[in-house]
């Protein structure tokens, strides 16, 4: 197979693949809407000034951290049903695959919000609103681990780009088509995480020009999680 | 007189018996199903179908599911007046999607054993049977199975015969999620031989890129294949009905018209059934019939089943907790789950070690690499860095493997050994997250002494700054390593599964995961910010 015959079968299998990235995507962001929601409530209660509920935030949170989203998938994967029937009526509702993939993602997710924004929350009561912003780009940069995370939806059997890849090869039965497809697979991932992180980066440092100098921070938008001091 | 009057009683009274149970002879009674009413409901039959296994079911040129199977599934759905609807399955997960009601009925070469008789309810009559051979290289010797043992065999995740051949022949198997993956592993190398259903594999031989592989061994353990739908619907209308379909199937000739049409090599068993199916009794009525209880004449019924439960080795106490709860942790009773599942414990810890460890190098290399004074080296690490950490670390693990892997065992004769590719490609992943943190570390220090530049020697001066970031990264990656399992290193989750296809008991297996997941998370967690403190206070105040 030469070089002309594996572009035009990329070329012709990039919409297909395409198809799978945006599922990516879908995933990603249900995840991370879905994982900030809880995560602000945590974060809510844990800058609140009752004991009990900064504390039983705490936990949750800690469980949030803690739960592997792999396994996570899986189990909800498993023990999930598929179809329900809303009571006294004759509607299915359908669970598709990719929100459980979606939900487990949005574990971790809810971990990450309670920690960063618990943080952002503080400095907001304190009156430093700036500083607060900073949660932004740190969000953005998370949403981009947890697009690479998607990926692993493909394990459960959720028609993401990976596992489209692997029905291209197994479709095809092309095995020399293997590299090509998997590294054209990367540049997609790539495409789309690079430039936005460019502009998170941007950003972030623009906010920390306008701040007042604070030493001993490190650049909150690309670091994974914020050690909550008090906590 | 009396004893007239008594005889008449009894007369009567057997009579009275007999009356209610005479129409049963003929049309048996079974239960309404819900899911037959689920699928009338819906308007549509969803079937669990192959889409690797050419040519029972597989892709077209398009990317639209075909096959053998397809087209019974077809007929199915067209007996009922529903639309047909097909998910793709897997041999690990079609009985799982049953279960938990994703698809109403599988049909997708699967084996019917006696194990599997208890998770879901196997239709009769079986539509095809088939046995297992060992897929091997041309350059192999074996002729008979005993030639095989202790050899290292790929074989695919949920097959029936993959315990009781590995036991009989004390083969070291590696378990692959597919088909695909598992015949490249053959092609690099990586083991001696695929197990797998002699039907799938006789295709295979025919295709162009197998040229002189070979299928030597006879088949062995000859299993007939059949339709299954959930346990729930035993002895309902549902089973009848499909049932009733296959018996069709047999006696009108669609399964060896079909088996022509897709030019597989005729196979006996269907001729076999045929010839039984058609066969009629004196008056014309056929010979397979339904008995009073709805179960297919015994001469009819096929009894090849296999016995893979290993009685020996149960223990009390796992046992009573099946009994007397209905958990069955089979880990605690059957010493093979139990050494799968501990190796499967071992292997995560291993990768866990090794993947904090390969991290932190990876990363702290990194990071003194690029802050060389050499211009390029210094910008060759920061583009690595960019690359690594926006590619998700399971598609470079798939392109490593089968991409870059077949390349070399073709080339050089290289095959790459799984465990190393998952641990090099989360290490990358995640050694590029701490070397930006470092890096980060190593700009803040320049606010205060510009003329700092980080070196194997100074590290310790960034320790605080970037430690927590550092720490969460490696918690993050103890907790990916589960991604080994979709390249067949056989970790805990892949134990688990493999346990859950043999057994059917995902709840407690599925439970039983999460929670030795989070042990070790938490413990990983402790040692880590422990080993953090010991650090830091070592080295911030030296």
């Amino acid at each position: 197979m030469n070089l002309a015959d594996t572009f035009s079968h990329l070329w012709a299998w990039t919409p297909y693949l395409l198809g799978g990235f945006g599922l990516n995507i879908v995933i990603s962001l249900v995840a991370m809407l879905a994982g900030t929601g809880i995560g602000w409530i945590l974060a809510l209660l844990r800058v609140s000034r009752h004991p009990r509920q900064v504390r039983a935030a705490l936990v949750v949170t800690e469980f949030s951290r803690s739960i592997p989203t792999i396994v996570f998938q899986f189990y909800l994967a498993f023990m999930l049903p598929v179809e329900v029937q809303v009571p006294f009526t004759t509607l299915i509702l359908t669970f598709p695959v990719w929100i459980k993939a979606s939900l487990a993602l949005a574990v971790a997710v809810v971990g990450f919000t309670s920690d960063n924004l618990a943080v952002a929350l503080q400095e907001w009561k304190n009156g430093n609103h700036r500083a607060a912003f900073l949660f932004v780009p740190s969000w953005t940069s998370y949403a981009l681990i947890i697009v690479m995370a998607s990926s692993t939806a493909s394990i459960i059997g959720v028609s993401e780009l990976v596992s489209r890849c692997n029905t291209v090869i197994n479709a095809t039965g092309n095995t020399q088509l293997m590299l090509p497809i998997y590294l054209y697979a990367c540049l997609f991932f790539f495409a789309f995480c690079w430039p936005l992180t460019l502009l998170m980066k941007r950003i972030s440092a623009t906010l920390a020009r306008r701040l007042a100098p604070r030493q001993g921070e490190t650049d909150p938008g690309t670091s994974e999680r914020m050690p909550v001091t008090g906590g | 007189m009396r004893s007239v009057l008594r005889t008449a009683c009894l007369a009567l009274a057997l009579l009275a018996c007999a009356l209610p149970a005479a129409p049963a002879e003929t049309i048996w009674q079974p239960a309404p199903s819900d899911r037959l009413k689920l699928v009338r409901q819906r308007g549509t039959l969803v079937v669990g179908v192959k889409t690797d296994y050419p040519p029972f079911g597989m892709l077209d040129a398009d990317g639209k599911p075909e096959g053998f199977e397809h087209d019974l599934a077809q007929d199915l759905a067209d007996r009922l007046g529903v639309k047909l609807t097909k998910v793709g399955v897997t041999g690990s997960n079609r009985l799982q999607k049953l279960q938990e009601g994703t698809i109403d009925v599988v049909l997708a070469t699967l084996g019917d054993t006696a194990e599997r008789r208890r998770i879901v309810t196997m239709i009769e009559p079986n539509y095809y049977s088939s046995g297992v051979t060992l897929f091997m290289p041309p350059r192999a010797s074996a002729k008979t199975w005993a030639d095989t043992r202790g050899l290292k065999v790929c074989a695919t995740q949920g097959s029936y015969f993959n315990r009781t051949l590995q036991q009989r022949y004390l083969f070291e198997l590696e378990i692959y999620n597919n088909a695909r993956d598992a015949k490249l592993a053959v092609k690099d190398g990586r083991c001696a031989g695929y197990l797998f259903d002699n039907t799938a594999l006789m295709n295979d031989l025919l295709q162009p890129e197998w040229q002189g592989y070979q299928a030597p061994l006879p088949p062995t353990l000859e299993t007939p294949w059949a339709i299954a739908i959930s346990d729930k619907e035993r002895g309902t209308e549902f089973e009848k009905f499909i049932g009733d379909t296959v018996a069709d199937w047999h006696r009108g000739g669609f399964l060896v018209e079909r088996e022509k049409a897709w030019r597989i090599t005729p196979s006996k068993f269907l001729a076999d059934a045929r010839a039984l199916w058609t066969r009629k009794e004196a008056d014309g009525s056929p010979y397979c019939r339904r008995a009073p209880d709805g179960a297919w004449r015994a001469e009819c019924r096929n009894k090849v089943f296999l016995t893979s439960t290993d009685v020996s080795g149960f223990t009390q106490f796992g046992l009573w907790l099946n009994e007397t709860t209905g958990l069955n942790l089979s880990l605690i009773y059957d010493p093979f789950d139990r050494v799968q599942f501990l190796l499967g414990l071992a292997t995560t810890l291993l990768l866990t070690v090794l993947c904090i460890a390969g991290s932190l190098a990876v990363g702290i290399a990194g990071a003194v690499l690029a802050e060389s004074r050499h211009r390029a080296v210094s910008g060759l690490a920061r583009l690595a860095a960019v690359v690594g950490r926006m590619t998700p670390p399971l598609l470079v693990m798939y392109l490593l493997l089968f991409g870059v892997g077949s390349m070399l065992a073709a080339r050089y004769g290289i095959s790459l050994p799984a465990i190393a590719v998952v641990v090099w490609c989360l290490s990358i992943y995640t050694g590029a997250a701490v070397m930006t943190a470092l890096l980060e570390a190593a700009e803040a220090v320049r606010h205060d002494d510009p003329a700092f530049r980080l070196h194997w020697s100074n590290v310790w001066r960034v320790a605080r700054l970037a430690s927590a970031s550092v720490t969460a990264s490696l918690i993050n990656v103890a907790k990916a390593t589960m991604m080994a399992s979709a390249v067949a290193v056989p970790e805990l989750l892949s134990a688990t599964t493999a346990i859950i296809s043999d057994r059917g008991n995902v709840g407690v297996m599925m439970n039983a995961l999460l929670l030795t997941f989070l042990l070790i998370v938490f413990a990983v967690v402790r040692l880590l910010r422990r080993a953090e403190r010991a650090i830091l206070a070592r080295v911030v105040r030296p």
